[in-house]
Formats: C-alpha cells, structure tokens, sequence
C-alpha cells in the first residue's frame, strides 16, 4: 500500500545516504529502478490524462452540445495502461498487497524456501502475462477499437511490458534472495 | 479437481506470501491449463475485467483523495472538527471520529484516510497526553466509515461485480449506516476516553469555529461539486469523480495554494500506484472467478448456506461471521470481487436488496480492514502512530464492538440503508 | 461431449429459453453424444470475448447479436446499416434464405458456424423531452447510441447530438438529464425501467439486428454428418420457438410501459427518416465497394 510506503519513507535517510546507497547496489539496480519509475512517470502523465480528456467530454456535451465521442473509448483504453504499468513498478517496489506475515513466523528452514517460492511464482505469472500479452496483442490486432480506429491490440501491449519487466525485476528478487540481502518492502 | 487444483495454487500462494493478485492469476493460469482451455482466455478476462467504465471512478477518486491529502485540504477538516467538538472529554477522539466522516465522505478510501488523518492527528493526541493504543484504536475504526459513506470506490467495486447496479443508488444507501458507525464510534471514544481520565480542550468559541468553517469550505464543496453535479444533470456519477479531482487541484493550488508542484507529483504518482494495485486486483480476480462460473461454484456455495438453516435471521449471520473471518485474511477489493457473486444470490433469495446487502458487505469487510493478521488500515496506523500491531489490538475491543452494533442494525432493519434511496423513486 | 453455451441474457429471456430448448432437443436427438449446456447472464464474458472464446473453442456455441459483430466479420456492419431493412418480417425473410447465407459464409471464415437466425426486434428511438415525428424533432437532443460509427452518424444525420455512454449509466443519466434520449426496442426499453424516466417512445425501427445461434467451427468439424443435420433442426426449432417467444414478450413488454404512461407514436414520414441516411450508405459503400451487392440483395428481399 502506497501510504504506508510514504509513512516508512519518511522515517527514513537523507539523500545523500540514498544515493550512496543505490551506488553502492550497482548498475543494475538503477537500471531497474529507472525502468520502474519510467513506469511512474509515463502512468502518472496517462492518469493527468485521463482526468482533462473526462472534462473535455462534459464540457463538450454539455455545453457544446457536441459529445466528444471518443473519449470513453479511449479512457478504457488508458486506465489499462495505468493498470499495467503501475503494477510492475509495484513488483519493483514490493509493493503489492501480500499476507507475508505466515511466512515471516516460520522458522528458517521454512521460511527461505518459501520466500524463495513466492518470489518465483510471481516471475513466472510475469512470464505468462508476457507471453499472453504479445499473443493477445496479436490476435487482436487486426481488429479496431470501435470510436477510435486504432488497433484493439494496443489494449495488450501494456500487459505483455508488465509481463517482461515483472520477470526482469523478479529476477533481480531472486538474486536478492540468493545473495541474502532479500528485504520485505521496496523503496521508493 | 478443477477446482481442487485453482484453490489449491491460489491458498499455497497466498501461504507463501505472495502478493494477492498474482495469486490470483497463477491460480486461474493453472485452471486454464487444467481444463485444457486456451489460455489467451484468462488473459483476455484479466484485460476485460479492467476495461469497465464503472471502474474508472476509481483512480478518479483515488486521485482527489490524494490531492486534498497533499493540497492542504484534509488538514482544515480536522481543524473544523476539532473547534467543533474538542472541548467534550476525550473530545480529540471525536474529533478524530468526526474527520473521518467528513474526509472518508470525500476521499472514499479507508487507508487514505488513516494515513492522512492519522498522521495528522495521532501526534496531536500523543501530545495532549492520550495513549497511542487509543490514538490508533481511533484513527484505524473510523476510517473504515469512509468505505460506507460517498463516495466509495470499493461500492463501485461492489456495484460492478453485483452486474451493474446504480452506483448513486448504492451511495445515499451508505450514508446513514456511515452516520451509525461514527456516532458508535464516538461513543465508545468518549467512554473509552472519560475511563481512562483523557483531558478536554477548550471551546475556541463561535468565531474560530466559524473561521474554522469558512476555511474548510472550499474542500467541503468538493463534496457539493460530486453530488451537485451528478443531480443537476451535467454530469454522471463517473464524471463526477473526475471534477472531484480537478476542483480540488483548483481549490488547492488557487485558494490554498499549497499544492506545489512536487507535492502535485508526489499525489498523482501516489494515486497510480494504488489505483494499480486496486485494479491489477480487480484484473485477476476476473480470470479466477471466470473459472469460478464455469464450476458454478457461486451455486454450489449458495445451496451450502441455504443449506445450514431455513432462518433467514441465522443465514444472515452466517454471511456476515464468513465475511468477517474472511475479512481478516484477505483483502477487501479482492474480496468483493470473489464474494459479491456467492453470497448476494442468496441475500437476494431470502428478499434483501442488493443495495442493502452491498452496505453489509462493506461494513463487514471494512471491520477486516481494522483487525489482524491483514488489515490495511490497521497496519497503516500503527506505522503511522509507531506503536507495534498487538500494542493496538490489546485495547481495541470496544471499538470492534462499536462497529459491530452498527453491522447488526444495518443487517437487521433494513431501514437504515434503505430509507434514504426509497425517496429517490 | 459437453458442449459450453454462452447467453449474454437471464434464464427466462426468449433467447435463453430457446437456447435451453436447443440444449435438450440435441442432447436428445444424439442420445447423449452431445450435450449443450448453457451459461446464461453473460456469467463467461462480454460478447466480444465470448466470440474470441467460440472462435477457438473454448465455447462450442451461443448466440450472438450481429451488432458488436461488426468488428470481427466486417461483412455483419452491413445489418448495423440504419434502415437497412424495411420490417422485422422482411428480416426473417431475408435471413432465412440467401441473403442469411451469405452472412453464415463471412462468419465461417472467421471460425463460426450459424445454425439459425434469432430475432432481437427492432429498435426505435426514446427520449425525456417529446414525441419524434420528423427528422427535425431529433435536432439538438442527446441520444446515447451503442459504440459503433455508423449508429453515432445515424444520429448525427438527423441533427442530433450521439453519445456513446455505457449501458449501466443510461438510466440514470437519462432521469438527471445528462442524455435526453436512447434507442433500443420494447424488452430492453421496458425491462431497463428506462420508460420510467423517458416515457417517449417513437417507433423508427432504424435498426433491425438479427441474432445468430452457432457453434464453433472446430467443435463442428467433430460431429458425424447423421448428427449435423439433427443438430440444425434443433436450431432452426429453436430459432422458431424464439421468433414466437419474442412477439409475445414484445406485446407484454408495449403493454407494461403502455399502462406505465409511456407514450408509444409511429413517425409521420419513415422515407424521411431514411432520406436522411443516404449519406452514411455513400460512405459505407466506398470503404467496402466488396459489399454493394448483398445491401443490394437484401433491399431486393420481399
Ligand atoms: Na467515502
Ligand atoms: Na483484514
């Protein structure tokens, strides 16, 4: 859950310490962590979006008479956008919703392996949304989204990306888990 | 077996402590495999489950609710409620109480209004000398008032997995079930408060309440702007939640202008990454419940229940304990999503309006949101509040009861959720 | 075999019924060799999924609306085309016989086998505001219209503001004002509770959208030749049994929104209303010259 993410944050280090911190981890954590917060950015400037293309459809109904009429379509189209590519940064960041409080009670010989299973299961459905993504993006594209006259494929391409970068990022889980530096919440 | 193999992967998941949604997900992968269906049908279903209409007053909600949160507005609410009633005993637990009625009317999202409240007022309450179980007993109960009073994305959630029921309808139901739950509430915090000899302050007297009003007023008219706008007929219940959003970056950058630009950042990055929570939720809760239709298992589970008891009187106990122990497991979206299917049939059968059964549903899971082992809310103000989670439950009983007795009244007589929609026909 | 059938409408509906009716006479005819079963209530997805899911076999048959077909079979818009046809009656004939062929061939291309056509009325526009007699009353009034371009230039040709809106937002929206009409027919007018709000009913018959029973061409493939036939008389019993079952609910349905108040009137001029749809068929027509000639057979349909 994202506020409590902002409670522990604010508990938490100075910059600078964050940026030594994210040297310290290597290349390839920025790498991803740059990918993660690209998803963000992107979704973040589809929601602003989403809310301007709502008030242009009641300012152009109900003033101008004239009802912008691709603009249900197209917000149907954005919402899965914001859905998708919000959910891998929540991978990143460890922040989707989980009863991990089982497995943290387990003693070790227990509870490694099962972290070591939910981590893999989550790389592995981000395999199938990956796979079904492109196949489903494929299948469809042929056909168009009706008021839009774009390609209904583009309703999963977002969850073919949150597929690939699920896998991307749960691997690097996996590293974590294998080097023994596996923690319980992301960061921000 | 089907269903042996979909519930057995979702509960090892879930066990594991993986996250909720992709449990969901490889449970219906397996399914599918299972059945030897294609699987680019659960994909299909997990896409489609997302692009409903009714959903998208989700992040709408979702967003204003951050933005009052981040603009200043959230703050000058408890500030009114507070010159209101702080100088009853105890009076900052209902003012507490108080707050969330009126911030979890306007942002519609229980966990929202705990950490926004909570972070607000807990510091507050530490300093005037009230313990901190007590602090976050409050601050964690009440918001769950604001899943039950307008606006209420997990209503939106509720009113699309019931197969499109009116939205507004299911609204004005909550809104007297809501007053119920705080005024228990209250009553408890007071008790609970005069026992343990918490301090009162003073009345600042009618004038600061009356700056305090005026101050607030412009975030309170985000409330008159959602529900103006939809009866005049400008807008829909969905666009509403969309002007919600845009009059609070109005009030919040033009009138109390402390919405700047990085605290605007920080709301809409905060809002996607909920939103994406709530609806990767909603997405494969859709590919497992597809599997769930086609083992017609909400059947199977209504004829259980119906099965135990012909008293309609015991059933809806029964709902109501399995909902409440469920509540304590999973998650609310989640849950919604799974149980509206099963259990509402039955409602239905014993002559309960969907409508009423939907604000059941909410109190019921939102008392799950407040007790362990998961409960957002719950978790959320202790994080808040920096006590540990048995700390807080030690001394919350009382406030469970409080939330209890509203839940029995609202299951009991009808009137209280359906009096209010009854004048709108 | 199980054969899963998908009905987007509830247990009684006249489509649902047939479909139950279908379901046991096959089950009977090949003596358990093929058992149908039916999900009604849309429980296993929105038409458009439930046709990617009969395409692959998933589903092996139900029943479809052509309207939200058009994006998979291009050949189906031509039944979206306003007007296209003249009376229910004239449907029924024109699906009945080579013109219902040519659809069933552009739906085999595309993996679905029809067995029979259903009937799904006719639909006509309703409002808040007033009776529609001529194409001028449409002027300036907000109908909700389903998401297809040629229902939103129908209306758009009559002077009318098209918004497209989801189904579940119409009552409401038409009880506040946000829309002041829609279009749909008897059934869905009444059983939507939509005539409570807009008690305007004027019959255009605009739109006459035949529904298909069928199956999966990959389940079809399947069965023996003897069971083929004995299955498409089921169907077409089926598709009689629903035509009867559908006059007799649009009859109930009239009389319910009748002694509610509505007020029922038929158009002064429906040449007029059609006049006005010349420009949507110019366009249709250039973007696919391929299907002139069956608007052409169907026009030409006694
Ligand atoms: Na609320
Ligand atoms: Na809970």
């Amino acid at each position: 859950m994202s506020p409590m993410r902002a409670a522990h944050h604010s508990s938490g280090k100075t910059d600078v310490e964050h940026e030594l911190e994210h040297t310290a981890r290597g290349p390839v954590y920025r790498v991803l962590a740059a990918l993660a917060q690209t998803c963000l950015v992107i979704a973040g400037v589809q929601l602003v979006t989403l809310i301007s293309i709502f008030g242009w459809l009641v300012w152009g109904r109900y003033v101008l008479n004239d009802t912008p009429t691709w603009v249900e379509q197209l917000a149907l189209l954005l919402v899965v956008w914001i859905t998708f590519l919000g959910a891998a940064a929540g991978v990143w960041n460890k922040s989707h919703l989980s009863i991990d409080f089982i497995r943290e009670m387990m003693p070790d010989p227990l509870r490694i392996p099962m972290r070591w299973i939910a981590v893999i299961a989550v790389c592995v459905f981000g395999g199938f949304l990956a796979w079904q993504g492109w196949t489903l993006a494929e299948k469809t594209w042929p056909r168009n989204i009706p008021m839009l006259g774009i390609a209904e494929g583009w309703r999963a391409v977002p969850m073919a990306i949150c597929g690939a970068l699920t896998v991307v990022f749960s691997l690097y889980h996996v590293g974590e888990l294998a080097r023994g530096e596996y923690k319980l919440t992301g960061e921000l | 077996m089907g269903l042996a193999v979909l519930f057995g992967i979702f509960g090892l998941g879930l066990f594991c402590g993986m996250p909720v949604a992709f449990a969901l997900g490889l449970a219906a992968v397996g399914g599918f495999l299972y059945e030897g269906l294609p699987l680019f049908i659960g994909f299909q279903r997990i896409l489609s489950g997302v692009s409903v209409f009714s959903l998208l007053a989700i992040p709408f909600f979702i967003f204003a609710g951050e933005l009052m949160m981040q603009g200043g507005i959230a703050n000058r609410l408890v500030r009114l409620a507070s010159s209101a009633v702080g100088s009853v005993r105890g009076g900052l637990g209902v003012v507490n109480v108080l707050s969330s009625m009126l911030f979890g009317g306007i942002s519609g999202s229980a966990v929202a209004d705990t950490s926004a409240l909570g972070s607000i007022l807990i510091p507050v309450m530490k300093d005037k000398g009230y313990d901190p179980d007590y602090a976050v007993n409050v601050t964690v109960t009440s918001s769950v008032a604001g899943i039950v009073i307008p606006p209420s994305h997990n209503m939106i959630l509720y009113a699309v997995a019931a197969g499109g029921m009116s939205v507004s309808k299911l609204f004005i139901a909550g809104i007297v079930p809501g007053i119920l739950m705080c005024l228990c509430l209250a009553l408890v915090a007071y008790w609970v408060a005069v026992r343990r000899g918490y301090p009162a302050e003073t009345f600042p007297g009618f004038k600061a309440l009356g700056v305090a009003t005026i101050v607030a007023l412009p975030g309170l008219m985000t409330a008159v702007i959602i529900v103006g706008g939809v009866l005049s007929g400008v807008m829909t219940v969905t666009e509403s939640g969309a002007f919600g959003a845009i009059w609070a970056i109005l009030v919040t950058t033009l009138v109390y202008r402390e919405l700047t630009w990085p605290a605007f950042k920080l709301a809409v990055i905060t809002s996607v990454r909920t939103t994406a929570l709530v609806m990767l939720l909603v997405a494969t809760a859709s590919a497992f419940s597809y599997l769930l239709a086609l083992y017609r298992v909400p059947d199977l589970l209504g004829n259980f229940v119906a099965g135990i008891s012909d008293n309609p009187l015991i059933i809806l106990l029964m709902i109501n304990l399995i909902l409440l122990v469920l509540g304590m497991i999973m998650d609310m979206a989640a849950l919604i999503l799974i149980c509206t299917p099963i259990f509402l049939p039955v409602a239905v059968g014993l002559g309960m309006d969907p409508v009423q059964f939907g604000v059941i549903l909410m109190m019921n899971l939102g008392l799950g949101l407040c007790t362990p082992p998961v409960g957002a809310c719950l978790f959320v103000g202790c994080v808040v509040g920096k006590i540990r989670i048995e700390q807080a439950v030690k001394s919350i009983l009382p406030f469970y009861l409080a939330i209890l007795v509203a839940l029995m009244l609202v299951t009991y007589v009808p009137a209280f959720s359906m009096f209010l929609p009854s004048l709108m026909e | 075999a199980e054969w899963r059938g998908w009905a987007i409408h509830p247990e009684d509906y006249p489509n649902t019924v047939a479909m139950q009716s279908f379901a046991d006479q096959v089950a009977e005819v090949t003596e358990g060799r093929i058992t149908p079963t039916v999900y009604a209530n849309g429980i296993l997805g929105s038409q458009p999924d439930a046709i990617e899911q009969v395409r692959s076999g998933a589903l092996a048959w139900a029943n479809f609306n052509m309207g939200p077909m058009g994006e998979i079979v291009p050949a189906t818009n031509v039944l979206s085309l306003p007007f296209i046809f003249r009376d229910v009656e004239q449907m029924h004939h024109a699906m009945d016989g080579d013109v219902g062929q040519q659809f069933s061939d552009a739906l085999s291309e595309a993996g679905i086998v029809a067995l029979s056509w259903f009937d799904s009325g006719s639909r006509s526009f309703y409002n808040t505001k007033k009776p529609i007699h001529t194409p001028a009353d449409v002027e300036g009034l907000k109908f909700r219209v389903m998401n297809n371009d040629l229902y939103v230039q129908m209306v758009d040709q009559l002077g009318g503001n098209a918004t497209p809106m989801a189904y579940g937002e119409v009552y409401q929206s038409l009880q506040t004002g946000v829309i002041d009409g829609a279009e749909n027919n008897y059934p869905s007018y009444e059983s939507s509770n939509h005539y409570e709000v807009a008690k305007y009913y004027s019959i255009t018959n605009h739109l006459i959208l035949p529904e298909c029973l069928c199956v999966a061409e990959s389940v079809w493939e399947g069965v023996s030749d003897e069971d083929k036939a004995a299955i498409k008389e089921a169907a077409m019993d089926a598709a009689q049994l629903q035509r009867q079952l559908w006059a007799e609910r649009e009859a109930k349905s009239l009389e319910v929104v009748e002694a509610a108040g509505s007020m029922v009137n038929e158009v002064e001029d429906p040449a007029a209303f059609q006049a006005a749809m010349e420009p949507i068929y110019a366009n249709f027509i250039s973007a696919h010259p391929d299907l002139e000639s069956l608007i052409k057979d169907i026009q030409a349909t006694e």
